[in-house]
């Protein structure tokens, strides 16, 4: 038992000696079986180790089936699309996108492009009233680095349900962790559109062996 | 049969009880008969109204109506003393209750008309249905509802009295509106007691509900040719107004033979679509008052048991058993459900039609339920046999022995209706203990397990988790994570185990792994590292409802 435990149990014990003897008496067999009971549970969570694998999958390789869109509508424009279950799609740039290979990596995001500024619309209800409806080269955001500008695509046809205004404040993020927290938007396609656009993507290892990353 | 001699004028009743009881019942039957204006139940008898309405118009006291069946002649013979009044009289169904009170319906199935004998009859017919359908009562409750048309004939009736009589001397002292018994009063006084004789237990308040349900096909046909009639009024004035004519130049003395055809139309005009009877309308067209009817209600009864509760708290054992049932495109998902097992198990006990499963929160298809439990409540609809605490203790039994161990069940006991309320009182508010399994990209040190344990009621903001996004509003919501633990796993520098308690409805497996961020904070984001979650468990649901005492 770890010494948390330990300590738990050595507290439920103190505070039944603080009692009176007579009452002592009465509550050993409650105190024993509430010990009993945590102990049979705790022998439930601890995992047995030898199964654990080293490296876990990550909740995005659990949670999603990632597809790849290579030199999107333009040479070096590599986007990623990750599809989960429910048929939500978020994309963003993929590892080997151009902008990365610039000097100091990309230094802001700026989501006013086209006709709106993509971070200011506001999606409501279940229904996802307001949401703007956006084909696959329609422009998302704009990255900078040192040197150049590059237009991010949304790559799916859908409803646009939230952009990651986080980077707007944080464009290191993209430098980080592009494949996570960097994420440029979510976007809600209908299951025809997906089914459309899907024979255009690549899947992980097709991107892999595209870009030679084995 | 009977087998006794009977006095003269009663000779046309077929009395099955004992000489004495036949004597006493004949003794109040007169003596609640004897008193009542003759001229006016000649009248009553003559436009068709049944022996017990006639009684019940009058007031007279409840207890008349249980005894053996008394007919239009007998009443009419107590009241000259002697058989010449109507003594050929022909069975016909009451102008009034249309043949309810006479416990003659039309029945639902074969469309025959049955006629019973006595209230007696009626009762056995019924006890032999909650005898067959296999119900175990200690109790019943008895509802009638009787057709509008009843109680529109009823009304009209009464109002020709009133403007008839209403200067008599007898009229005064019975207050006659007043002291009227309703239909479905008397109906349910005759045939109660002789139900809790068949049935062996006593009318209540009960959960086992009796009901006769009586309708007639006239009672609904004359609401739609009166809201036709009354469109027509609208369009065409003349052919109408004829017919009112007709009714006002007919004499006043009721005339059973006169079919008014208008007349039907305006009882039921002044029934439904005036509130208050406008007596002076339907007196006048009382000549042919009501309709002599050729056919009586349909009846339909039933019984059933209102819905019984039993509540409890789940365990869950498996990562692959989902709450309720869950299937996609005809394939179910997971091997089974803890509402299946629990429902499926308890049912047949009960012998109910159907259940319904409810539980106060839920957990994801691989996150099991361990420790207290989760509080749950599962209604039985029209249980046959409510069970007993010892049948209950051997339902708790045998689903915790049931070889795959799926589902545990605990404190299970039957509940009445608060048990409803019980389990949603301030469920928004309730904590809940979890344990996760977590992996973090580098190896756990000391300082970290300081870090966790002294974050205390610590607030999240967590945007809606993509895995719901699609049926779920994108929101922002606030909750708190009230203390964490994390515990070393022997033998592992990455992996460890985290205690926490958590406000209601946070998203435990997002404030693990952070959502792609859009949980702030997220355990990674405190520990400053990626952390993947591989098991959750639920240790605890805090709530005070379903606990042994």
């Amino acid at each position: 038992m770890s010494d948390d435990m330990v300590d738990r149990t050595r507290k439920l014990e103190e505070t039944t000696v603080s009692n009176s003897l007579h009452e002592e008496e009465e509550e050993r067999p409650v105190r024993e079986k509430a010990e009993y009971e945590e102990e049979e549970l705790h022998k439930l969570l601890v995992p047995d180790v030898s199964q654990l694998p080293p490296t876990p999958p990550s909740a995005v390789e659990t949670n999603f089936v990632s597809y790849f869109a290579p030199d999107f509508m333009k040479p070096g424009n590599d986007q990623y699309v990750y599809r989960h279950a429910n048929g939500l799609c978020v994309v963003g740039l993929a590892s080997t996108h151009l902008a990365f290979k610039d000097k100091g990596g990309i230094t802001a995001v700026d989501f006013n492009v086209g006709k709106s500024d993509r971070s200011s619309m506001k999606v409501t209800g279940k229904r996802k009233r307001n949401a703007q409806h956006f084909e696959s080269n329609t422009a998302l955001c704009k990255v900078c680095t040192g040197d150049d500008s590059y237009v991010v695509r949304c790559c799916v046809k859908g409803s646009l349900l939230e952009v990651n205004d986080r980077l707007i404040k944080q464009p290191e993020l993209l430098n980080s962790s592009a494949d996570r927290e960097g994420y440029i938007a979510i976007i809600m396609p209908k299951p025809a559109d997906w089914l459309k656009v899907k024979t255009s993507l690549l899947s992980l290892e097709e991107f892999k062996i595209l870009r030679e990353l084995c | 049969m009977s087998n006794d001699t009977e006095p003269a004028q009663v000779s046309s009743v077929a009395a099955e009880s004992h000489a004495g009881d036949c004597d006493a019942e004949m003794q109040l039957l007169e003596g609640a008969v004897r008193p009542l204006p003759y001229h006016v139940v000649k009248e009553l008898l003559s436009v068709g109204v049944c022996a017990r309405c006639v009684l019940r118009l009058f007031g007279i006291e409840e207890h008349i109506y249980c005894h053996s069946s008394f007919s239009q002649s007998m009443l009419g013979s107590i009241l000259e003393e002697e058989t010449s009044f109507k003594s050929e009289v022909e069975f016909q169904f009451c102008s009034v209750c249309l043949g309810v009170l006479q416990f003659s319906y039309c029945d639902d199935g074969e469309e025959t008309v049955v006629k019973k004998e006595s209230a007696k009859d009626m009762a056995l017919s019924i006890a032999e249905l909650v005898k067959q359908e296999g119900h175990q009562i200690d109790g019943f409750s008895l509802e009638v509802s009787v057709p509008p048309l009843i109680l529109e004939n009823e009304s009209s009736l009464l109002s020709h009295m009133k403007k008839k009589y209403e200067s008599e001397p007898w009229f005064q002292e019975r207050l006659l509106l007043s002291k009227c018994h309703s239909v479905k009063d008397v109906l349910k006084f005759a045939i109660t007691k002789p139900l809790e004789t068949l049935l062996g237990v006593k009318a209540s308040a009960s959960s086992f509900r009796i009901r006769l349900t009586y309708t007639h096909k006239r009672a609904s046909k004359k609401v739609q040719n009166s809201v036709e009639r009354n469109q027509e009024c609208k369009r065409r004035k003349t052919g109408t107004e004829n017919a009112l004519h007709n009714v006002n130049d007919e004499s006043v003395i009721a005339d059973k033979d006169c079919s008014g055809y208008s007349t039907i139309e305006t009882n039921s005009v002044t029934g439904i679509f005036s509130n208050g009877v406008q007596d002076q309308e339907t007196s006048e067209h009382f000549e042919s008052p009501i309709e002599k009817v050729s056919e009586p209600c349909h009846l339909v009864y039933v019984c059933c048991r209102t819905h019984i509760y039993l509540c409890g708290r789940y365990l869950k054992y498996s990562r692959n058993v989902s709450q309720t049932r869950w299937i996609i495109d005809e394939e179910r998902m997971g091997e089974a459900s803890v509402e299946e097992i629990i429902g499926s198990n308890i049912l047949p006990i009960c012998q109910g039609d159907n259940y319904k499963f409810h539980a106060a929160g839920r957990e994801d298809i691989d996150v099991r339920m361990l420790g207290s439990g989760r509080p749950f409540l599962l209604e039985i609809q029209n249980a046959r046999q409510v069970p007993s605490e010892l049948i209950v203790k051997e339902m708790e039994s045998k689903i915790n022995g049931l070889e795959n161990k799926l589902v545990g069940v605990k404190n299970l006991k039957v509940v009445g209706s608060q048990g409803w309320a019980l389990m949603h009182e301030g469920e928004a508010e309730k904590q809940k203990q979890y344990c996760a399994l977590v992996w973090i990209s580098r190896p756990l040190e000391d300082e970290d397990m300081q870090t966790i344990s002294l974050l205390n009621d610590m607030k999240i903001l967590q945007r809606t988790p993509i895995r719901v996004l699609h049926r779920r509003s994108p929101l922002e919501r606030e909750k708190i994570i009230h203390w964490m633990k994390i515990e070393r796993i022997a033998g592992s520098s990455q992996y460890f185990l985290l205690h926490l308690c958590t406000q209601a409805g946070t998203y435990i497996k997002e404030f693990v792994h952070g959502d792609l961020g859009r949980t702030q904070p997220s355990v990674g984001s405190i520990l400053g590292c990626r952390a993947e979650i591989l098991q959750l468990d639920v240790t605890d649901v805090k709530m005070d409802c379903f606990v042994t005492e």
